[in-house]
């Protein structure tokens, strides 16, 4: 049986407009366009799921189909059941393994970090991940940290937060926890500046990269964790993410796509700069000195898709002596674990140097982005250093 | 943070507006929920092609200053005709810095051919559509070449062919047809019946393939001095490609609108994007504004499918949600509204009133005609008869025209979103 609100594929009208907008099938022929593997094959898979074709797997589920479709089909959201509905998987999968579990990768190497990045960083290493995981050659991992975000939370920054009459929880996600502790200190620094205490709760993956690498199962049971757990005690706080895609799926895909009920968090879940937004639009904006710099904005396709640039644009442009160069917005092509893959590598440059050819026109001296995985991607490919609008706001904290 | 001017719908109106409003400093933004109709049109601008009686105009603006007259309630009667020349200046100025040139027959509309080959009037076009050359072309009666590229099954030349030959214009034009092809190319890609326009013009950009298909269109020419194929030469860079193709070829290179995605359509939405955006204003794509607030007269806050409790907030509103497509205006069983603040809105209320029986009917379909009534400056008026302040209404959502069978889409959409944006401008130096 169809669910009646999974019949969004029906609206299509054929106009081709997603095709045309997909980076990737801008990018490669072998993936036939958000069209033609979507609304246009679910028929037919609804029939007969062995219809089911493999190009389904080039698919980065940026979601820029559906910001272009002009008759709100759900495309990529079409796409990403279909890929792991009905796709075999048939081959066995250390690397996908390894990468989708960010969080259990993380938390070991934080504990040798030194040793880790030295061994990543080794060309023998490399060219052994090229050859026997097929991780490309040219990838660059991000450094893992000395120790964990939680750690020097408990550590330094638990203390001084019982002092705040407003509390807001924090969801810091993978990244921040294992390979950019500054992040987590910065959003701290500038949460208290708003008159904000700072919480956290037990938290595992969000299920993001899980949900790329088809662990569903997993994934759900990451998502049930992470509701339950931030459902406990505070029922009035907001929770906050640094992490674009991490607020993403805990404010839509545990529900849209996991189909897990996550109502009692659903509404309290921002993204960090929405947050800002509304706290600077009721008046509550913190001192902050004139930054003189000049930056250039990538927006990250999951933002996009979750109506958050506006917001972004909206605290960058509070922040004084901030000269700020919107780019227009194009997929940076690393798609989370996507452009870590030798067999999508080709794809992910290709997609992504519209991106790096615009920021090297803007001559910036920052790239301001608020996803991780566009920094990685941007810092591969640029000469420049991508900064998330939380650190640049606590920079102009910072100026004495 | 709050906006000086929110423009709901990211068309021909709303980026008009965007771009007046930008320019002057104000603080824009536009909200967009899924690509506009540009990419469904034929990238040509109408200002007014038909009469009532469904005959062409071969003057619009002279047309339009007695239809003005006559028609009080049209948008046009609104803008006046000053105010559709000045803002057609405005925005082919804007277009030309972005690379795109559009251009008229002095004061005649002239025509431009369909993909189904049958002539429709227009203002303006992109130089592969008209110039001097075409009308030239066109008089002397010379050899045309109609071609298509080899298994592309959006278009079909024989068709264009056979409703062109029934023109007067082309009736003792020979017309050679024929097909391009790329066969290194195709073996190693995929099955080119899956390949849409966008598909073939990105071929042609990467300008590798260009002396290739120059060859290809000299072959299939016969020796024609104009080729026309479906626009696919290009969308950013089509200008060089098609000067190069004509310097390769010697032959003047015409372009036919093809299925939607448009790419003629593609590039005046491109070029006016990218315009907005330098000019500092934001475009917030896929996003869907869900519902306005009104508190007596003024709207109060937006909310959208992801704001939440987190109003969205302007000191001028205008609404270019465009008409039933795009959701602007949606019609129930016997009713026809406005979604998004429920505006009044003229139409019809029987049924029956709002179609033709038939289908191709000179005098179109009255729904068409339907919308959202304004005042001379422009606003609306709500469900309890108060006339709005801080909201105005541009393009299609409006009432008093029927874009179809008067072939003034564009010229209205341009000149209403131009109009909104002096009013906005003009509202807030009186502040």
């Amino acid at each position: 049986m169809i669910k009646i609100e999974n019949i969004s594929f029906d609206h299509c009208i054929k106009c081709t407009i997603c095709s045309m907008y997909c980076p990737v099938s801008q990018a490669t022929h072998l993936f036939p366009g958000p069209k033609a593997s979507g609304p246009d094959a679910e028929r037919l898979r609804i029939k007969n799921p062995e219809l089911v074709d493999s190009s389904l797997k080039f698919c980065t589920n940026c979601k820029r189909c559906e910001i272009a479709c002009p008759s709100d089909v759900k495309i990529a959201e079409i796409i990403q059941n279909a890929k792991w509905k009905y796709l075999k998987i048939h081959w066995l999968r250390p690397r996908d393994f390894f990468m989708s579990r960010t969080d259990l990768v993380g938390g070991i190497a934080t504990l040798f970090s030194r040793i880790v990045n030295f061994i990543i960083g080794l060309t023998l290493v490399r060219v052994f991940m090229h050859v026997f995981l097929k991780i490309p050659y040219r990838t660059v991992f991000p450094a893992y940290e000395k120790t964990t975000f939680r750690r020097i939370y408990k550590k330094e920054l638990k203390w001084s937060q019982s002092g705040f009459s407003k509390k807001i929880i924090y969801f810091h996600g993978c990244f921040v926890n294992y390979n950019n502790n500054n992040l987590g200190r910065e959003f701290v620094k500038v949460m208290n500046a708003l008159g904000y205490g700072v919480e956290m709760k037990k938290e595992k993956c969000c299920g993001v990269p899980l949900i790329a690498n088809g662990y569903i199962e997993k994934a759900k049971k990451n998502a049930i964790y992470n509701i339950s757990s931030l459902q406990k005690g505070n029922e009035e706080s907001k929770i906050v993410a640094t992490s674009s895609s991490c607020a993403f799926a805990l404010k839509n895909e545990y529900s849209s796509f996991l189909e897990l009920d996550n109502s009692g968090i659903a509404d309290r879940v921002e993204f960090v700069t929405k947050f800002l937004y509304n706290e600077f639009l009721s008046g509550n904006i913190p001192e902050m000195k004139p930054l003189g710099i000049r930056a250039a904005y990538h927006s990250p396709c999951h933002l996009e898709r979750m109506g958050g640039v506006m917001y972004t644009l909206g605290v960058l442009k509070n922040i004084p002596g901030l000269e700020l160069i919107v780019l227009n917005s194009e997929c940076c092509g690393i798609a989370g674990t996507y452009g870590f893959k030798k067999e999508n590598y080709e794809i992910s440059q290709s997609v992504g140097r519209n991106l790096f050819n615009l920021i090297d026109k803007a001559v910036p001296e920052f790239v301001i982005t608020d996803c991780e995985t566009c920094k990685m991607q941007i810092e591969m490919n640029t000469k420049y250093k991508v900064l998330h609008p939380v650190t640049v706001i606590a920079m102009a904290l910072d100026i004495k | 943070m709050i906006y000086d001017c929110l423009i709901i719908g990211g068309g021909l109106a709303g980026l008009t507006c965007g771009i007046k409003c930008a320019s002057h400093g104000l603080h824009t933004a536009i909200i967009s929920g899924g690509m506009n109709s540009l990419h469904f049109s034929s990238g040509s601008i109408d200002i007014a092609g038909y009469n009532t009686k469904g005959e062409v105009i071969k003057k619009p603006f002279e047309y339009l200053k007695t239809m003005v007259k006559e028609n009080s309630g049209h948008p046009y009667a609104r803008t006046g005709i000053p105010g559709i020349k000045g803002s057609l200046n405005f925005i082919t100025e804007k277009l030309s810095a972005e690379g795109i040139t559009l251009s008229s027959n002095n004061d005649f509309n002239h025509f431009h051919i369909t993909t189904l080959g049958t002539l429709k009037p227009t203002y303006l076009s992109q130089e592969s559509v008209f110039s001097a050359r075409v009308t030239d072309i066109v008089n002397s009666q010379q050899k045309i070449a109609i071609l298509n590229f080899k298994g592309f099954r959006d278009y079909y030349p024989e068709q264009t062919a056979a409703n062109l030959k029934k023109n007067t214009l082309f009736k003792d034009t020979e017309i050679v047809l024929g097909d391009i092809s790329l066969p290194y190319y195709m073996n190693t890609e995929k099955n080119l019946h899956e390949f849409r326009s966008i598909d073939i013009a990105r071929i042609f950009e990467t300008e590798r393939y260009l002396p290739r298909i120059a060859e290809e269109i000299k072959k299939a020419s016969g020796g024609a001095s104009a080729v026309s194929l479906p626009a696919f030469i290009g969308v950013n860079n089509y200008k060089a490609i098609r000067k190069k193709l004509e310097d390769m070829t010697g032959k003047f290179i015409y372009e036919i609108p093809s299925l939607p995605p448009s790419i003629l359509g593609l590039r005046l939405d491109h070029a006016l994007k990218n315009s907005f955006i330098k000019l500092g204003g934001e475009y917030i794509a896929g996003e869907r504004v869900v519902s306005g607030s009104i508190k007596k007269d003024q709207v109060e806050f937006l909310t959208t499918k992801n704001s939440g409790n987190i109003p969205v907030t302007s000191k001028f509103y205008v609404l270019t949600t465009g008409s039933f497509f795009s959701g602007g205006l949606s019609a129930g069983f016997d009713s026809i509204s406005e979604p998004l603040f429920g505006l009044k809105v003229k139409s019809e209320n029987k049924r029956s009133k709002w179609y033709s029986r038939t289908f191709f009917d000179k005098k179109s379909h009255p729904f068409l005609g339907f919308g959202v009534e304004i005042d001379n400056k422009f606003n609306p008026v709500s469900e309890s008869g108060k006339t709005i302040k801080n909201l105005f209404c541009a393009g299609s959502v409006l009432s008093g025209y029927n874009p179809v069978s008067e072939a003034s889409g564009g010229g209205v959409a341009i000149s209403t979103g131009f109009k909104c944006a002096e009013r906005i401008i003009k509202e807030i130096k009186n502040d």
